[in-house]
């Protein structure tokens, strides 16, 4: 066991993907085999890495799952002896799946309702960063309705409409100080909704390999009438007008193809690339109904750039009612030179995974994962804000999920 | 099995949060270079002494890049730095003749009862309890930032000597340990290793600050020698240093804020009333904006429009402006305004002394600041750590409430500038100041 454990890690430095503020935590069993499970027909959560293979699904089911996100960064301002840390809190995203059919059933539906994208973060105060960030709370839920149609033993196809919700809450402060030392502050809050799609090919040529190519679409989140607040000495207030303002946040394409083999019967090694379409997001823009010489309309360039992430997983089943997984992957930055912001300390990053299943009794599992992921280093100096240093950042999720099969 | 299951689940929970483990990143290493910081002296004017807001107050010198020089040293290992600072609690006290309290921005009312922010002495008048000496209490000094100070008082003997009525200097009064010792013999008598000579922007500053109705600009042979003279004693014994050279009158808020064509005539009965009285010498006037009349004894008539080039100063009284005809019926007087050939006079000044504070700076081997080029640069808008600072009066973020000295933001940028020169010219790795701690104008 030890063995093959070694054998899987050593095969791993070719993997990767790209994250931005997308957290990809779904199902938990993919999860510990590093994010993998585009290639294979393994449980509910095929709702979202593959809607083809839901159809290959032997069982009706249920799952719950979270995964509670542990994030720490920490910040050094170039050539100062200024170290900053974040504060953040858990964030939760959470994963529901549910796959129904008739027995020996062409057609199964599916229903997911899960977090693509959702994190807090959250910079310790008085930071040097804050004229540009001091939080930034993201949460979105997608929900998924989902047919799949097993054209044969070999071919499954499905799809999915994705109706996405979000809510955004940012806040930063502004350099304009009363007598007592407070600095201004600006809160932007608001609702976002988009819709877009998934679909999926699943192919299982023979019992030893199997085959998916998926397609999620982007997903522009829109925010309309968002509520835009502002703090400042009462003097300046006249130039901070309280109002609202409009902004929008692609979420992008992902177009992915996995593979899962089965060497001998209680080994399972799965590899997946994705490709992500990051370069939809050009910018980030706010639109405030009220404007004033000191409140303009703001457009600031992302410029993010198209990555891809690889990922490579492994399930043994030590007993029929036990498997232990661990994974890999290693996931390429979309955050050019330039462009890096408190928003997205983002750089290139390594996962590991783990995790195991246990199988109470015949319908209820139970599957934890663990994912440690180590970002790079990175040293960048904003284009917009001239804001330079190097940024550091640990990423620790444990997880968690219940499944009921009938 | 089971139990192995819930085993590891409590293990992995138990990683989870430990491994919560913050990401370390390691501090830069402070090097001092070729630099010995055993002992820093700061020797200038107004600006070094941390003077703002128009008085020289407590706020004002805890944050002079002087001192916050200072303290970037300190971390390399420099000893202590004194300043001679004025009580905490004291309105401050400004430079003659008007002596008076440090500014704020504040409601001020004016004459057509309109109710706007403007800068506003906090006290009726200047504390002269400021002026009694804190030798004794505070000294011996490190800052021997001077109000006031031209490049020839650095070596005037008795410039702290109150019996020399009408030439020694009350804010060095306070300071000095001797009536008969000069800015030089004080600072040489700390026996400095390192020092910083950021002096001669009074020599054109003040003529300036006067438009040009007073004082004088101090001739080019007698600036040189006194730089010479400054930087052969301190450099004498081996010690270093940083020289910055003087900014351009155009890169201050004091005199780019009040606009040439600030004249705005809303009634066709200003302009024609306006047109009659002054038809004799030429002059006519239009609905809206128009170049304001100033005081000119070579022009017809005493008075002409000043020219789109010329200034009006920040210290004209803003109330005669606007009800009591002044720029109109009645012309600018001369001391508020500054005008083509007497800001020529400034220029050729100016770039005489910064060419001279270059050289020296060059000559004796030390590190050059060129702050003229810094503001310049800041004309146009800088941005800093998400800071937006520029050269515009109060909501540029960077001078203060008088229009020529800095806010603490502004002195923490400047202070950087300096640790780039010392940086680049002895080897050293200074850490720069986190300019995000420091503010520009307070706000009610």
């Amino acid at each position: 066991m030890k063995k093959l454990l070694i054998i899987l890690i050593s095969l791993s430095p070719f993997l990767a993907h790209a994250q931005g503020f997308q957290v990809n935590l779904q199902g938990q069993k993919q999860q510990a085999m590093g994010g993998t499970g585009t290639g294979m027909a393994l449980d509910e959560a095929s709702v979202f890495y593959n809607p083809g293979a839901v159809s290959h699904l032997e069982k009706n089911g249920v799952s719950l799952g979270i995964s509670p996100t542990i994030a720490h960064s920490t910040f050094e301002l170039s050539n100062t002896q200024t170290q900053n840390r974040t504060k953040s809190p858990v964030s939760t995203p959470f994963t529901g799946y549910a796959v129904f059919g008739k027995q020996d059933s062409k057609l199964k539906l599916g229903l997911g309702v899960y977090t693509p994208f959702g994190s807090t973060i959250k910079w310790e105060d008085g930071w040097a960063g804050r004229f540009q960030l001091t939080k930034l709370q993201l949460f979105s839920v997608f929900i998924q309705p989902t047919v799949s149609y097993k054209i044969s033993d070999k071919v499954g196809i499905g799809a999915g409409f994705v109706y996405g919700i979000g809510k955004i809450d940012l806040s930063r402060d502004l350099p304009i100080i009363d007598a007592n030392g407070n600095y201004g502050s600006a809160r932007l809050t608001g609702n976002a909704s988009g819709v877009g799609f998934n679909a999926g090919i699943y192919l299982k040529p023979s019992e030893k390999i199997s085959i998916g190519i998926t397609y999620r679409s982007q997903v522009n989140m829109k925010i309309n009438k968002g509520n835009a607040e502002f703090k400042v000495p009462p003097s300046a207030s006249s130039n901070f007008p309280n109002g609202s303002f409009t902004s929008s946040l692609p979420l992008p394409q992902v177009i992915s193809i996995g593979v899962g083999l089965k060497p001998i019967e209680k080994l399972l090694i799965t590899a997946d690339v994705n490709f992500i379409g990051w370069s939809a997001y050009k910018e980030l823009a706010f639109d405030y109904d009220k404007n004033t010489s000191a409140l303009q309309d703001t457009r600031s360039e992302r410029n993010y750039k198209n990555t891809y992430a690889f990922r490579l997983g492994g399930q043994y089943s030590v007993k029929e009612n036990f498997r232990i997984r661990t994974g890999i992957a290693y996931q390429l930055t979309p955050v050019q030179d330039g462009y890096v912001t408190p928003e997205v300390p983002d750089a290139n990053k390594i996962s590991y995974t783990a995790g195991l299943g246990y199988k109470f009794a015949d319908k209820l599992t139970v599957d934890v994962s663990f994912t440690f992921e180590n970002f790079a280093k990175r040293t960048d100096t904003n284009k917009e804000s001239n804001f330079s240093g190097t940024y550091k950042t640990y990423i620790a999720i444990p997880g968690i999920s219940l499944t009921y099969n009938f | 099995m089971k139990k192995i299951f819930f085993r590891t689940l409590y293990i992995t929970a138990c990683i989870s949060i430990a491994i919560a483990c913050k990401p370390k990143l390691e501090t830069p290493s402070i090097d001092k270079g070729s630099l010995d910081l055993t002992t820093y002296v700061a020797i200038g004017n107004s600006i070094t002494a941390g003077y703002a807001d128009n008085a020289l107050y407590r706020q004002g010198q805890e944050n002079s890049y002087a001192k916050l020089l200072a303290e970037q040293f300190q971390l390399a290992g420099a000893g202590e730095f004194r300043i001679p600072y004025v009580s905490a609690t004291s309105p401050g006290i400004g430079a003659p003749p008007k002596f008076s309290a440090h500014l704020a921005l504040s409601y001020v009312t004016d004459c057509n009862n309109v109710t706007s922010l403007a800068p506003k002495p906090v006290a009726a008048t200047g504390d002269f309890g400021v002026f009694a000496s804190v030798y004794a209490a505070q000294g011996p000094f490190n800052n021997f930032g001077v109000p006031g100070a031209k490049s020839f008082h650095v070596p005037y003997p008795r410039y702290g000597d109150p019996s020399n009525t009408g030439k020694y200097n009350p804010f060095f009064a306070r300071m000095t340990s001797n009536a008969n010792g000069s800015m030089l013999t004080e600072a040489l008598s700390r026996n400095p290793t390192f020092f910083s000579l950021f002096i001669g922007n009074n020599d054109v500053l003040l003529y300036a600050l006067a438009g040009a109705a007073s004082d004088s600009i101090t001739q080019t042979t007698l600036f040189d020698a006194s730089i010479d003279g400054i930087l052969t004693a301190l450099t004498a014994t081996g010690a270093k240093g940083v020289v910055g050279n003087i900014p351009d009158i155009t890169t201050l808020p004091h005199f780019t804020t009040v606009p040439y064509n600030g004249l705005v005539l809303t009634r066709q009965g200003q302009v024609d009333s306006l047109n009659a009285g002054y038809a004799p010498l030429g002059i006519t006037f239009q609905l809206g904006q128009n170049p304001f009349i100033i005081a000119d004894a070579s022009a017809p008539g005493g008075r002409r429009k000043i020219l789109s080039t010329e200034y009006v100063l920040l210290s004209v009284p803003q109330d005669s402006l606007k009800c009591y005809k002044m720029g109109s019926g009645i012309p600018i007087p001369n001391k508020y305004v500054l005008t083509a050939s007497e800001i020529s006079l400034i220029k050729t000044a100016t770039d005489n002394y910064n060419a001279k504070l270059k050289s020296a700076a060059l000559s004796h081997d030390l590190a050059f600041v060129d702050a003229n080029a810094f503001l310049k640069s800041a004309l146009t808008g800088l941005t800093f750590d998400g800071i937006k600072v520029n050269t515009v009066f109060v909501s540029g973020g960077a001078f203060s409430l008088d229009g020529v000295h800095l806010t603490p933001l502004g002195n923490a940028l400047l202070a950087n500038e300096f640790i780039r020169s010392i940086n680049a010219k002895y080897s050293s790795t200074i850490p720069l100041v986190d300019v995000t701690k420091y503010h520009g104008v307070i706000f009610p």
